[in-house]
């Protein structure tokens, strides 16, 4: 990013405290967005190595029916013993 | 199957840089023009500078939209609004990526903002995720025209001949689903966003048809 606009995005951010909704909102869209790909990360390793859905959702701290749904199919490596 | 020129991915790359600097969390059409301009080179830069058109008075005039709030004005970055919460992006992804690789990195991004019929706790985007792009289909046209001309690959002419072609036509009724509508709202775009490359390029006092033909006719010296 040039100087120009960086300065410029700066100085909105800096102008306006987490205080504002405008930028609390935001960060917190943007944390969920973080989150969500964390998760799907860290579900799809806990398969590769075998967990159960039931084992996972006990740690995410939901309903296996949940995690399941979110996750289960074949795409994306989410089964159990790929290859 | 039509390519993509050298110039032309450095244009959009040009693109994405120019939607940076104007603090704009998307890169769209609009963008593509100053790409091009910024880029300098080849044909389509050539045409729009012949119309007096530089890539200050087209900055001035997308910043004149962002004033109107046809686009968005200057927003923080993904970065900065997860430093107001004290977190560091890049170690988040850096951690990410030694962890379990790019590759697993990549298809857990996109299984985290895959739209879905189900729909359980999906989000339009990702901080991990560069910012969304809405030229498809300036791209969409351009491959279009290339193969109406028999062209193997798509030049920056046919690239900004696409960007007038998709200003000119409505977008399909599939990108106005409740899904890219979502997407659109997270980067601050109004509702009915279609990309805004005509109303910048009217500003700038180019007509599009004039443009278009202008724009095929560089096309047929560069082939000669």
């Amino acid at each position: 990013m040039g100087e120009t606009a960086s300065s410029e995005v700066t100085r909105v951010a800096a102008a306006t405290s987490s205080q504002d909704p405008e930028v609390g909102l935001a960060a917190v869209a943007a944390l969920r967005g973080l989150v969500e790909v964390l998760e799907a990360v860290q579900v799809q390793n806990a398969r590769g190595k075998g967990w159960s859905w039931q084992a996972i959702a006990a740690r995410l701290g939901v309903t296996k029916q949940a995690v399941h749904k979110k996750y289960a199919g074949r795409r994306f490596g989410f089964g159990r013993e790929r290859g | 199957m039509t390519r993509r020129s050298v110039q032309v991915r450095r244009v959009l790359e040009l693109a994405a840089e120019e939607a940076g600097l104007l603090g704009h969390r998307y890169v769209g059409p609009e963008h593509v023009v100053l790409g091009v301009l910024r880029d300098g080179t080849g044909g389509a830069a050539r045409v729009l500078r012949g119309r007096g058109v530089d890539l200050e008075a087209a900055r001035a005039a997308l910043r004149r939209l962002a004033e109107r709030g046809v686009v968005p004005g200057p927003r923080p970055s993904d970065a900065e609004l997860l430093g107001t919460l004290g977190i560091d992006l890049d170690a988040v992804r850096r951690n990410a990526e030694q962890a379990f690789g790019a590759q697993a990195l990549g298809r857990a991004i996109g299984e985290a903002t895959r739209a879905r019929r189900g729909g359980v706790g999906r989000v339009p985007r990702t901080p991990l995720r560069g910012p969304p792009v809405f030229w498809v289909q300036a791209t969409y046209h351009a491959e279009v025209q290339a193969k109406a001309l028999g062209r193997e690959q798509v030049g920056s002419e046919l690239l900004l001949l696409g960007v007038v072609v998709d200003a000119q036509t409505p977008w399909p009724r599939c990108m106005s689903n409740r899904w890219n509508r979502r997407l659109r709202a997270s980067v601050g775009l109004p509702d009915g966003y279609q990309g805004v490359a005509g109303p910048l390029l009217g500003a700038l006092g180019v007509d599009l048809d004039e443009l278009r033909g202008a724009l095929l006719a560089e096309f047929q010296q560069a082939v000669r």
